[in-house]
């Protein structure tokens, strides 16, 4: 166990006696939320069930798949950054956070792709209840990705010049609790829309 | 005049002014802090309870449904705007004191997001006042106006209300800023209340979603877009107050210490 100053610090905050502080807050105030949206789609989804489960079937589920991989490859990058971080490598922090922000933004890519086909198709916001959550948690999660890749960009600028700053490590977890929060989010959206009403092809 | 924060000459005469006392100078400041929960008890009795906006009527609701509404409870409407009317210019006072902490968060830095948070909180109360006149309009000729002009006014009320929401938002995410680069050991906003300023502020990004919707959660009056996004609101009115109320007497100590060094 790390002891000491090689402990790694809470929520990279300064206030290491308080736990629930600095961007934990936000962290756990925007998982509430979400929490909410998931039991309100659970809970509309035991009304309409056939509806939901024949528009999960019409998503596609390689691509939710994808972005799965996508984002916890890239938060994957994030810890090797934190970690070089705390190591004083600091071209190693650079190098993995532009790993991370450049596979990152391959979600940004797959996205326009899935709702350019759904938009093509007709499918929208009032297609159905399915698709109401649809569109309504992606595109929430994608407000929240373009926060977290705008971040990834914060603190590799950041770094050219501060890396060695005292507050640096602190500022690059905070980077990097709120990009897990991304994936996280996504690990939990992706089940909930892609799989849980997902047709299994028979085994042959 | 040894503190190197005396150099700065604005925060010289903003800050340091010996011809003030620290009486003087602290005067209304705690006065314009409680505006804040008393235009929060006041709104929700007056634009909440006699106004029949907690919750809204429904958005699926009929014009003649509507219109049957304006004219049973025309009176109570017309006082409840009226009050929301006059407690909603009360957050006014309360962001002027917010104002005047955040000024002082870092002396020596430039105080942009202080004005910024300032004039936000200010035209804050634009949307309190217009929309509550809206609903006004509604209840003064009830029997004289159309269903559907009474329907319209309702739902013109909630649109002004609900999707302005961003001139709130910045004054929040501006707190959060502010609070956040503060120097002191102990910062007068807790990194989590910023934080949840910052939160609060941006959550009501979806009521953008609110105009598309006459049912379920994005709705008017939708648990998320209602229930949700006005607690939060309401919540970050008592938090920022509480820390507003407690950072004063640390800056009347701070302040008494640099007028003793002087």
């Amino acid at each position: 166990m790390a002891t000491g100053s090689d402990a790694p610090s809470i929520g990279a905050s300064r206030e290491q006696g308080n736990p629930v502080s600095g961007i934990l807050t936000f962290i756990i105030a925007d998982l509430i939320v979400f929490a909410m949206l998931f039991t309100g789609f659970m809970v509309d989804r035991s009304h309409e069930l056939a509806v939901f489960n024949r528009s999960a079937n019409a998503l596609d589920f390689h691509l939710g798949l994808a972005n799965l991989l996508i984002l916890v490859t890239s938060g994957l990058c994030v810890v090797f950054a934190v970690s070089a971080a705390r190591e004083g490598r600091m071209t190693a922090i650079r190098n993995w956070i532009l790993v991370a922000f450049v596979i990152g933004a391959g979600f940004g890519v797959s996205k326009f792709v899935e709702w350019g086909d759904k938009f093509a198709h007709d499918i929208g916001m009032h297609t159905n209840a399915f698709y109401m959550y649809y569109f309504a948690l992606t595109g929430a999660h994608f407000l929240h990705f373009l926060g977290g890749m705008g971040a990834l960009a914060f603190i590799w600028f950041y770094s050219l010049r501060h890396a060695g700053a005292p507050d640096f490590r602190g500022k690059i977890e905070a980077v990097g609790l709120y990009w897990h929060m991304v994936d996280l989010l996504w690990v939990l959206i992706f089940p909930l829309l892609y799989v849980l009403g997902h047709q299994w092809p028979a085994c042959p | 005049m040894n503190d190197p924060r005396m150099f700065n000459t604005e925060a010289y005469f903003r800050y340091y002014n010996p011809v003030l006392t620290n009486e003087a100078y602290f005067r209304y400041w705690r006065a314009c802090a409680a505006m804040g929960p008393v235009f929060l008890a006041a709104f929700l009795l007056c634009w909440g309870m006699l106004g029949y906006n907690i919750p809204p009527i429904p958005a699926d609701w009929t014009a003649d449904q509507m219109a049957a509404h304006f004219r049973t409870h025309y009176n109570e409407i017309r006082a409840g705007m009226g009050g929301a009317m006059l407690f909603g210019c009360l957050y006014l006072p309360w962001t002027l004191a917010i104002y005047k902490v955040m000024q002082l968060i870092n002396r020596n830095e430039n105080d942009i997001v202080s004005t910024l948070q300032m004039w936000g909180g200010a035209l804050t109360v634009v949307p309190l006042v217009t929309s509550s006149v809206f609903w006004l309009t509604g209840a003064y000729r009830p029997e004289e106006l159309e269903p559907k002009t009474l329907q319209m006014l309702y739902d013109q009320g909630w649109l002004l209300i609900d999707m302005f929401y961003f001139i709130t938002t910045i004054p929040m995410v501006a707190i959060g800023m502010a609070g956040l680069t503060d120097k002191r050991e102990k910062p007068l906003f807790p990194r989590w209340a910023c934080w949840y300023s910052i939160w609060a502020g941006l959550s009501f990004l979806f009521e953008l979603l609110m105009p598309f919707f006459k049912t379920g959660l994005f709705a008017r009056q939708g648990w998320l877009n209602f229930w949700v996004e006005f607690v939060v609101w309401f919540a970050y009115i008592l938090v920022i107050t509480y820390f507003t109320m407690k950072a004063i007497p640390r800056l009347e100590k701070e302040r008494a210490e640099l007028l003793d060094r002087a």
